[in-house]
């Protein structure tokens, strides 16, 4: 008899019995995994997920002689020791420039790229950087002349694409293809919070009671009062989409940075989306740049950023203006509702947090930390034959 | 002279499961709406609507006898207690014999939503609604 009421509380449902949680808080939780998600490519890249490309884009990635005067990379704003960002509130190419360098970390699991979102692959995403004469000012006639020198390279680029393109704008879509495939291999592993979340899945409460408890409270204000979840949603926190969060977005006085606004204008002007004919057979990739539309609330609007790894891509927000993550908690506890658009959504609104609460969703926050991203290192390259 | 327009507000929630409009459609996902003058069934594809992710509607639209059939159908959605719509305009592409396809929806945030169909029909616009809870 005695043996059965123990099997009946331990079938009890965890949330409730265990982890402190409400059924509906257990059901919110389970909505921000499993993680690592089942694997995506970058559209429109027919070269991604391949080995030979991710191999090539990383001797890209990391190499100055991408750069037009060979002295940046792309891991110059994006090195592997800071989440791939650079620790600047806004990043320094060639000369100052105006935004913050976003994490790469689960990038390939975004649905736009760049915080106004002006890009809709990564390969897409890497032609701007690449060729903008702020940041690598990179061009066809240096990449060529990079293949003359480095047999390793070319070698590389012809088993990946065939023979380097003889059009000047085919040449520079193939590195940021390679690029593309290189980022887009860069999934961030599983988290302290992956860890209780899948307990809670399976029902472990053993396991799901290591979590800490201060995290544990942050993650009830995260899905509860706080209502953090409804834009950082699903799991990789970001719903994907643009907010207004009554951040300051001039860029230097008298100068607005549109952020989403700008970022679909752009959009709609390139000629490498998923819709242009240098996009491999995107499919149904596609469906988003074919029907976003632009609105007047976008202005001023910025992407919502995954918060896997959020506590190790300090300084925050589009231009870095909130020095750290503790910062992050207190421009929503205190928020200024003034400083949100007239004609915009009507979501948030300040928490309020004691000391404690504020306490406890930094510790939340910093459970997405995948310890093996601050590890991450370049994979060894066999030379190329 | 312009046909006058006339704007209804259908508020409805599924119609009874013996509803005959829209039958071809997958009955386990099927949603029906009522109006004074016809009735529109959808399946979402793919099904069950989630927040985050683009889907499309397959759409019937059925005139109540003696109507004609609509001459255009627009898709939105939105949703009124966050005071803003989708960021994405849908496309409709007409089938025939009231059959209609809406692609490029995609509702970014959990909690309700309002599914919108303004349906152009013998000289009138009749904008029928109908909520959906969104995980």
């Amino acid at each position: 008899m005695r043996r059965w009421r123990v099997a009946a509380l331990l079938a009890l449902p965890l949330g409730v019995a265990a982890a402190g949680l409400s059924d509906d808080e257990r059901q919110r939780v389970l909505s921000h995994g499993p993680w690592p998600p089942a694997p995506v490519l970058d559209a429109g890249n027919a070269v991604a997920g391949r080995a030979d490309a991710v191999a090539l884009g990383q001797r890209l990635f990391f190499d100055p002689r991408l750069s037009g005067d060979g002295r940046l990379a792309c891991a110059s704003c994006h090195a592997p020791a800071l989440a791939f960002a650079d620790g600047r509130a806004r990043s320094q190419g060639r000369e100052p420039l105006d935004r913050n360098a976003p994490s790469l970390w689960n990038a390939v699991h975004e649905r736009w790229l760049g915080w106004d979102g002006a890009a809709d692959s990564l390969w897409s995403q890497a032609l701007r950087p690449l060729t903008d004469p702020r940041e690598l000012a990179s061009g066809p006639q240096a990449l060529r002349r990079w293949l003359g020198d480095d047999e390793d390279l070319a070698c590389r680029w012809r088993q990946v694409f065939g023979t380097p393109a003889a059009d000047d704008g085919a040449l520079l879509v193939q590195a940021a293809k390679a690029l593309g495939a290189f980022t887009g291999s860069l999934v961030s592993g599983p988290t302290p919070f992956d860890r209780f979340r899948d307990a809670l899945a399976r029902g472990d409460r053993r396991a799901a009671a290591r979590y800490p408890a201060p995290a544990l409270r942050g993650l009830q204000l995260f899905v509860g009062r706080g209502r953090c979840a409804l834009c950082h949603a699903g799991p990789r926190f970001s719903n994907g989409e643009f907010a207004d969060i009554g951040a300051g977005f001039f860029v230097r006085p008298g100068q607005v940075d549109p952020g989403r606004h700008g970022g679909i204008l752009a959009l709609q002007r390139s000629g490498h989306t998923l819709l242009s004919p240098h996009a491999d057979a995107p499919g149904d990739a596609a469906i988003k740049t074919r029907h976003v539309q632009l609105q007047h609330r976008n202005f001023g609007e910025f992407k919502v950023p995954g918060l896997r790894n959020v506590a190790l891509t300090a300084p925050y927000l589009h231009d870095g203006q909130v020095a750290t993550l503790a910062g992050m908690v207190q421009h929503y506890s205190e928020l200024d509702l003034d400083r949100l658009h007239a004609d915009g959504e009507r979501i948030l609104q300040p928490l309020q947090l004691t000391r404690r609460e504020a306490a406890d969703l930094l510790a939340f926050l910093q459970t997405l930390t995948d310890p093996g991203a601050r590890r991450w290192q370049p994979g060894v390259l066999p030379r190329c034959r | 002279m312009r046909a006058p327009l006339l704007l209804l507000l259908a508020l409805a929630g599924p119609v009874l499961a013996d509803d005959s409009c829209g039958t071809a459609l997958d009955p386990r996902t099927r949603q029906v709406i009522g109006a004074p003058t016809l009735q529109l069934a959808y399946v979402p594809q793919p099904a069950p609507l989630a927040s985050g992710r683009h889907f499309g509607l397959d759409i019937v639209v059925c005139p109540r006898p003696g109507t004609p059939l609509p001459v255009a159908l627009q898709v939105d959605a939105d949703m009124p207690a966050h005071r803003h719509g989708m960021n994405y305009r849908a496309t409709v592409r007409t089938l025939g014999d009231g059959r209609y396809r809406a692609e490029g929806l995609l509702l970014h945030m959990p909690g309700r939503w309002r599914l919108l169909f303004d349906v152009s029909a013998d000289g009138r616009l009749q904008r029928l609604v109908h909520e959906v809870d969104v995980p």
